[in-house]
């Protein structure tokens, strides 16, 4: 507990730094392995829009140069080590000549916004009904609906999506349809846009929670029943606390410690998590940056996308261990537990 | 007026195979300032018993019949808060698991300030702060204790922590669930001693449940006898086992192991008679074995090698922290020496291949503390035996196997055809302890190392198993290695005894000198700390076990080793 020596700062960082080098490079040997050209497909893109092409070889050839596809692997390998720390993915080929860069800012702050918002919702949510189920002073109904709603868990995403769509917007005309916000609103921090993107936001949130929160809810259910069980529950009754105090203080606070690491990995994926949802509702967010691209061929937004996806995970689980000595105390800063 | 009345208390359990009885027609009191003990097996209906007073009972329990007051509260009649501040103020429980009983997250101090305020409510942060402090003091901790979480205490400590805590509101009755049977001797005198003085201190009813009719002996005023919930025996102490007058106390009170008491092995009948081992070799050797933790020395530097030509049994006894359990794994070859060699058969086992690490597994076999954890729950009986039987080579047809599986489930006294097909969690604590010991048998292994075997199992058995594991000595041509804290076992089935202290032989020879003459102040403690089951024999002596502590922890660490004498075929040496 207390300060976190820096010998385990060093070991940690040096472990996110080694994750993140050895996925880059991952990222880099897999679309090389892939038989398609890149250059091939812009040209046979813009074969489709223009038809014939003249001087297609030529063409191909300065494509080539562009994206340094003349180079030995090696240099290939080190400039794009060296572009990755200053994150440049280099050209979109769909979009072409757009960085990827500024695609990935462009869609981040949607995703993040929504995706960060609806997975800490649902954190909180299943863990608390998860405990609720599993709690024996719960109130009949609660421990009977719980389960019911489950249901929903088993629906995939693009079904419950389709059918809150349907309900929601289509029929009772509560919430828009699809977009990130209004096509009459200005982007900006104004009070109507902000309306706008809440507004817009919800249904994509709302069917997230429904279908993931079963997780957090069943995986809470079996760690409570396991800490009921515990003899530090039994004194705490023993003791004569108040039920709902042991419920928070002896309960609650002991089943979720691992609860806490499952985020941290959540968080990371949350990016790649709901890529159906954000198609679905025509959210431009990474989700259907990444989806677009894969039908594309776009490998730069590919990589760049993935880069980030990895990027975040290993960041989230960079903090948890930072964090995770102050939560339990039996884990300590120098790595050993007790 | 009584602090406790119980009258005509049944419990039942139902079931899907019908109503299980867990108590039937319980009838005792006990007044303020006495101490009334209950006895019995795991099933009697002892913890229960406890519990239905605590109002705790686990689902789908209930009390079917009878009244329970405590002093003029109706315990049954009383509403769900009514009953929630009753607890602690007016009975607190010590439960039985010492090493979870506090929330590992919170601190010390928080656990005792958090039972105080659902209580009494707001209380002025100096006021519970002093009185946690004497509380503390009052079981004779240090005053920082409060402020450490509590994994970073010992087992005693924790204990104490929770006498600490129940006796902080001065409740009318303390009842304490087997509260030092998770703790070595020397620990469970200093514990008993503070919870006796505390009780004694508040004027408290107290009732102690236990197995143990040592401690009882030295612990209680009256004795209450349970078996399969119904109460066989109730009487003043001293002529409960001085005049046992149901067949089931006597049992139990005969089924404690003395030191220099009759042995409850009876005597072998074949005189040992062996292929020397390979080569005249040691089967074990240690070489200079060194273990460090860190900065801590967990086994100071020891040598000593075991012909298995006449196989003998090796008792490593000592407290929890000694380094026991250290030297069971360096010897298994789980855990590597710091410095220093161990020999199996003149091989190095560090450096062993595949197939002399095969054969070193084949026999060399471990019987461990806990049989609950011990066997894979996915797996039926029949499989967990014979799995390593045919991967070791030993099978040539499924009849065969089945036939020594036969053999060995009746060396230990189990019946084949009722627990073969079964599944580990359908036997009981005793079954699986003896089953552990027939899979290590089927193996045919030249030693056997035993950790603890039958700490975890009721009094009545751990002669049974005992009997078992001395019996493979000469029936089969076994070396064993027991491990224990547990001294009056070690006399009776040892050849030759070490005394482990902090990691270092303190004394060491036949147990007839070691234990039934020690002359090293850390043996003479161990064996001082027994609980006879004679009120008459003073616990301890004169000093009080805090004192012994101290002074031992005072002792100079270069006293050295004790030698009593050799048996053939084993030698010992320590030091570098």
């Amino acid at each position: 507990m207390g300060r976190i020596p820096r010998s385990y700062l060093l070991n940690r960082v040096v472990t996110l730094l080694l994750t993140v080098w050895i996925a880059a490079t991952l990222i880099w040997i897999i679309p090389r392995l892939s038989p398609v050209d890149p250059a091939d497909i812009m040209l046979g893109r813009m074969a489709a829009g223009a038809g014939a092409v003249e001087n297609a070889d030529q063409i191909l050839e300065r494509l080539k140069e562009n994206f340094g596809l003349n180079d030995p692997l090696v240099i290939q390998y080190v400039k794009y080590i060296g572009n990755v720390v200053t994150f440049d993915f280099g050209l979109s080929t769909a979009t072409f000549p757009t960085q990827v860069s500024t695609l990935i800012a462009r869609a981040l702050p949607w995703t993040v916004g929504l995706m960060l918002l609806s997975v800490v919702i649902t954190f909180f949510i299943g863990n608390a009904l998860g405990a609720l189920m599993a709690w024996d002073r719960s109130p009949k109904l609660v421990r009977v609906a719980i389960p019911a709603a489950m249901v929903f868990t088993s629906i995939p995403p693009i079904l419950s999506g389709l059918l809150l769509m349907w309900i929601l917007a289509a029929k009772l005309r509560w919430f828009p349809l699809t977009g990130a916000y209004g096509l009459t609103v200005e982007p900006g921090w104004t009070w109507g846009f902000v309306q706008s993107v809440i507004h817009h936001g919800f249904l994509p949130a709302l069917s997230i929670v429904i279908v993931t929160f079963g997780f957090w809810a069943l995986g809470m259910r079996g760690l409570m029943i396991t800490v009921q069980g515990e003899d530090y529950v039994t004194l705490a009754k023993a003791k004569g606390l108040r039920p709902r105090y042991i419920l928070y203080r002896y309960m609650i606070r002991n089943a979720i410690l691992p609860q806490i690491t499952a985020f941290a990995l959540k968080i990371g994926l949350l990016v790649a998590g709901q890529v159906l949802v954000e198609r679905i509702f025509a959210y431009n967010g990474m989700g259907k940056l990444l989806y677009d691209a894969i039908l594309d061929q776009d490998f730069p937004v590919i990589q760049g996308v993935s880069f980030v996806i990895i990027l975040m995970t290993a960041v989230s689980v960079f903090l948890v261990d930072l964090v995770y000595p102050f939560v339990d105390p039996r884990i300590r800063h120098d790595g050993g537990d007790a | 007026m009584n602090a406790l009345n119980v009258t005509d208390l049944s419990i039942d359990f139902p079931t899907a195979r019908g109503v299980v009885h867990a108590l039937a027609d319980l009838s005792f009191s006990v007044a303020r300032g006495r101490r009334l003990g209950i006895i019995g097996e795991s099933g009697s209906g002892k913890t229960t018993t406890a519990l239905a007073v605590m109002r705790m009972l686990a689902s789908p329990g209930f009390v079917s019949g009878g009244s329970i007051r405590l002093a003029d509260l109706d315990v049954l009649a009383l509403s769900e808060e009514e009953m929630r501040r009753a607890r602690l103020r007016r009975v607190s429980y010590i439960p039985q698991g010492a090493m979870n009983s506090l929330n590992p997250v919170m601190r010390v101090t928080d656990q005792l300030k958090d039972a105080i305020v659902a209580h009494e409510g707001r209380t002025e942060r100096e006021v519970l702060r002093t009185r946690i402090e004497d509380a503390f003091a009052g079981v004779g901790l240090p005053g920082h204790v409060g402020s450490l979480y509590p994994h970073e205490l010992s087992g005693g400590m924790k204990q104490r922590v929770c006498i600490a805590l129940g006796v902080i509101l001065n409740p009318e009755l303390i009842i304490a669930d087997e509260p030092t049977s998770a703790l070595d001797v020397v620990t469970q005198r200093q514990v008993m001693q503070t919870l006796k003085d505390v009780q004694q201190r508040i004027g408290a009813a107290l009732i102690l449940i236990g197995h143990d009719m040592g401690l009882m002996a030295q612990s209680v005023d009256e004795l209450v006898v349970l078996k399969d919930g119904i109460l066989v025996e109730h009487g003043d102490m001293r002529r409960v086992i001085e005049n046992p007058r149901h067949p089931y106390t006597r049992e139990l009170v005969a089924s404690v192991p003395l030191v220099g008491g009759e042995s409850f092995l009876g005597s072998a009948s074949v005189a040992p008679d062996f292929a020397p081992g390979r080569q005249g070799l040691p089967l074990l050797e240690f070489e200079s074995v060194h273990k460090d933790y860190g900065e801590i020395t967990a086994l100071h530097p020891m040598s000593f090698s075991l012909h298995g030509d006449a196989p003998k049994i090796i008792s490593i006894v000592g407290q929890s922290g000694s380094g026991k359990s250290t030297m069971a794994s360096i010897m298994l070859g789980f855990n590597p020496p710091t410095t220093g060699r161990v020999l199996f058969e003149g091989q190095d086992i560090a450096r062993m291949s595949p197939q002399q690490s095969r054969e070193f597994r084949k026999n060399v076999q471990a019987v461990f503390q806990d049989p609950y954890a011990c066997f894979n729950p996915f797996y039926r009986v029949d499989h967990a035996l014979s799995f390593p039987f045919r991967r070791f080579g030993y099978a040539t047809s499924d009849a065969q196997v089945q036939e020594s599986m036969h053999q060995a489930c009746q060396a230990v006294g189990l019946d084949p055809a009722l627990i073969l097909r079964r599944y580990p969690h359908e036997l009981s604590g005793g079954q699986r302890q003896r089953l552990i010991v027939a899979r290590a048998l089927m193996l045919n292994p030249k030693l056997l190392v035993a950790d603890e075997p039958v700490s975890m199992v009721d009094a009545s058995l751990r002669a049974t198993i005992l009997k078992n594991i001395y019996d493979l000595k000469d029936s089969h041509g076994i070396s064993i290695f027991y491990i224990t804290h547990d001294l009056a076992t070690a006399y009776h089935v040892s050849d030759y005894v070490m005394v482990l202290y902090k990691g270092q032989v303190v004394e060491a020879g036949p147990p007839r000198e070691v234990i039934g003459d020690p002359q090293h102040p850390y043996t003479q403690l161990l064996i001082a700390s027994i609980p006879w089951p004679d009120p008459d024999r003073e616990w301890g002596g004169t000093t009080t076990a805090a004192e012994d502590i101290a002074a031992l922890d005072a002792m100079d660490r270069d006293v050295p080793t004790v030698f009593r004498g050799d048996v053939s075929g084993f030698r010992l040496d320590v030091g570098e």
